[in-house]
């Protein structure tokens, strides 16, 4: 008698691992009747796992960060032990806008990855000119998008809290809000980027694995206490996504995986928009280039499905940087909590799956592939680094934290009041 | 399901008269379903002002919502809308709105549980027009409430932060420049009646000031 479990999913690409395990039967041959639930908004998933009517989710990994960080409902009360997919979002502008920024500054447009300087120097036109700010969107406030987003801009000197507006736009709804000039840029997951591409509305001008090389985007979110009550069945579950995964980063797979996710039952889109963002073939980036990228979305390999603490701690950095997490957290307590390598080893070591040997790895260190040594196994990894060329050491949160010029100063002193210093001088 | 048990304690709370709107009630509906958005309306109408907004979504929703300010947000529990009505919660922390969720499908029930847990929210299964008026009477009394607690919570933890500040900078007083407690103390509260401005600002800005003329770097954070 298989055990019934019910797990929540976005109408995304990166739903691929949940839908293609549902297809091809691995939950059935781990002894899982699953059934998947499709949600149009975070907040209801999130609603939805928090009070037990799913058992897991396809989860923006910020999402759990933010539960163990004490922010939002559901405090301390979300986990992962499987990290679903890394890369796979994107930042795409209005034609119109891609056209001004290529005019006004040619020869920032034209380097890889494509930086926000351009946009600066339209923004700074912009308020000269006593226009108003432009608007960008992304999808929830605690998402990879809203991180990936802001770091983008704040590279550039642009302040994404007093610089420009940012929204929350349903994925789905992205492209029309775009052709309608209610917004003028976003930060997205597929197909909704590749749709603004080919009907000639937006440019992509950077893809996350340039922002970030591997980040983690959609995580297997359960409750603490459902993964305390049930460890049996999330390490069958674990087993079943893995070995999915597996299957989903060979190349070959991915036509197939395409045709499931876009049914209806799923991503319910024309095929011929999700295979591009699923392979990865024929991308746009830096708004003109068209190139095959194969690791826009990874699945499986460099350890993807490991959930290491750094990505956690990085995520929380990102947190506190925005004012979203006070500044006295305990980091180490926060990643413990929200990701759980421990367990995802306990799931996959059966299955012959190498795994590293620490939690928690420095971040940004490495511009191309590397090997991890420090493992079962040795294990082929990818890159890692930032387009700013930053480096994050998870265990020194607030020296890099330190290093941004642009961050909320909510916290911080404000400006100095220096009539008081003659009257403590006296 | 919401059991009918449930739904009538719900009334009753509403009963007790928690909130007695004098103005009418603004009211935005945002909904895609136009049988319910009626049902709504009729409910309402002898009360309120309703705003329905089909249609409408992202940046011209919040538009939409700072022109009309409403009093309560009324939605389906299952809007695609949801994430960007929570957004507009996280931003305007200080003028958060009530916000009446519908959940028609099984599990409903669980939804109590995430009201309780904190969402801001409020359900209502089996809606029929008599019933909109006070539920949602109930939802802005329960979210005053709640609201209230929480404002409670952040004086408490503010007042407790501002006396570490005050106690941090009687300290720096007393040990740059040879004054007793008292005098630091008095000293400080001179100062911030002089300028017109809280104790807590004063000592931050002593804090930064004294530790510059030490030498030291502006204290980080405080």
């Amino acid at each position: 008698m298989a055990h019934s479990l019910t797990l929540g999913f976005a109408q995304l690409t990166d739903c691929a691992p949940l839908a293609v395990a549902k297809e091809r039967g691995a939950f059935a041959a781990h002894g899982l009747d699953v059934t998947l639930k499709r949600f149009v908004s975070w907040a209801a998933m999130r609603d939805a796992l928090g009070t037990g009517a799913i058992d897991g989710a396809h989860m923006l990994s910020p999402m759990v960060v933010a539960s163990a960080a004490g922010i939002g409902p559901f405090p301390g009360e979300f986990t992962t032990a499987f990290t679903l997919n890394l890369n796979g979002n994107a930042i795409t502008v209005s034609t119109g806008l891609y056209e001004v920024m290529a005019q006004m500054a040619p020869e920032t447009v034209s380097r890889r990855p494509l930086s926000a300087y351009a946009l600066k120097r339209v923004i700074d036109h912009r308020k000269e000119d006593g226009k108003a700010a432009l608007t960008f969107a992304h999808v929830y406030p605690h998402s990879m998008h809203a991180l990936e987003l802001r770091y983008w801009l704040a590279a550039a000197g642009i302040d994404p809290m007093r610089d420009l507006n940012l929204v929350v736009v349903p994925p789905s709804l992205m492209v029309d809000a775009l052709a309608a000039g209610q917004i003028d840029g976003y930060c997205v997951g597929e197909p909704w980027n590749n749709a603004a591409v080919v009907a000639g509305i937006g440019r992509t001008l950077i893809t996350s694995g340039e922002i970030w090389s591997n980040g983690p985007e959609k995580v297997l979110g359960v409750r603490q206490d459902w993964a305390e009550q049930n460890k049996e069945w999330h390490l069958k579950l674990i087993a079943a996504l893995s070995e999915t995964c597996a299957w989903l980063d060979d190349m070959d797979n991915r036509l197939t995986a395409a045709q499931i996710i876009s049914t209806p039952d799923y991503v319910n889109a024309p095929f011929d928009e999700v295979v591009g963002s699923l392979t990865g073939k024929n991308r746009q980036t830096g708004g003109e280039l068209r190139i095959d990228m194969p690791d826009f979305n990874v699945f499986h390999r460099y350890a993807a499905n490991f959930p290491w603490r750094s990505h956690a701690k990085w995520i929380l950095s990102q947190m506190i940087r925005w004012g979203e997490a006070p500044d006295d957290v305990d980091a180490n307590a926060i990643a413990k909590l929200a990701f759980r390598p421990d367990i995802y080893c306990e799931a996959v070591e059966p299955l012959g799956i190498a795994c590293p040997s620490s939690d928690e790895k420095v971040e940004g260190a490495h511009p191309h592939t590397w090997l991890l040594s420090d493992a079962t196994e040795p294990v082929a990894m990818g890159a890692d680094q930032f387009m700013d060329q930053r480096i994050f050491d998870p265990t020194n949160i607030d020296g890099y934290i330190s290093g941004f010029s642009i961050r909320d100063q909510r916290s911080r002193l404000g400006a100095l009041d220096t009539s008081q210093i003659t009257h403590l001088a006296k | 399901m919401t059991s009918p048990s449930e739904g009538q304690e719900v009334e009753a709370v509403s009963a007790k008269g928690a909130v007695t709107p004098t103005a009418p009630l603004n009211v935005l509906l945002i909904d895609e379903d136009p049988d319910r958005a009626r049902q709504v309306e009729e409910g309402l109408v002898a009360n309120a002002v309703v705003h329905t907004a089909t249609q409408i979504h992202g940046r011209v929703l919040l538009d939409l919502i700072a022109r009309i300010s409403p009093d309560v947000i009324i939605m389906d529990c299952n809007s695609p809308d949801r994430d960007t009505i929570e957004s507009l919660r996280l931003v305007a922390q200080s003028n958060p709105k009530p916000i009446v969720m519908f959940v028609e499908e099984e599990g409903g029930g669980g939804m109590q549980e995430a009201i309780d847990a904190g969402v801001s929210a409020y359900v209502i299964d089996g809606l029929t027009p008599k019933r909109v008026q006070p539920l949602i009477n109930t939802a802005i009394a329960r979210f005053r409430h709640m609201d209230g607690l929480r404002n409670e919570l952040k004086k408490t933890k503010d007042d407790l932060a501002a006396r570490k500040v005050i106690e941090r900078a009687k300290g720096m007083l007393m040990q740059h420049h040879g004054m007793t407690e008292e005098q630091a103390f008095s000293s400080i509260r001179t100062m911030s009646q002089q300028q017109g401005k809280p104790i807590k600002e004063v000592a931050e800005n002593i804090l930064t000031i004294v530790g510059m003329l030490a030498g030291n770097p502006a204290p980080d954070t405080i």
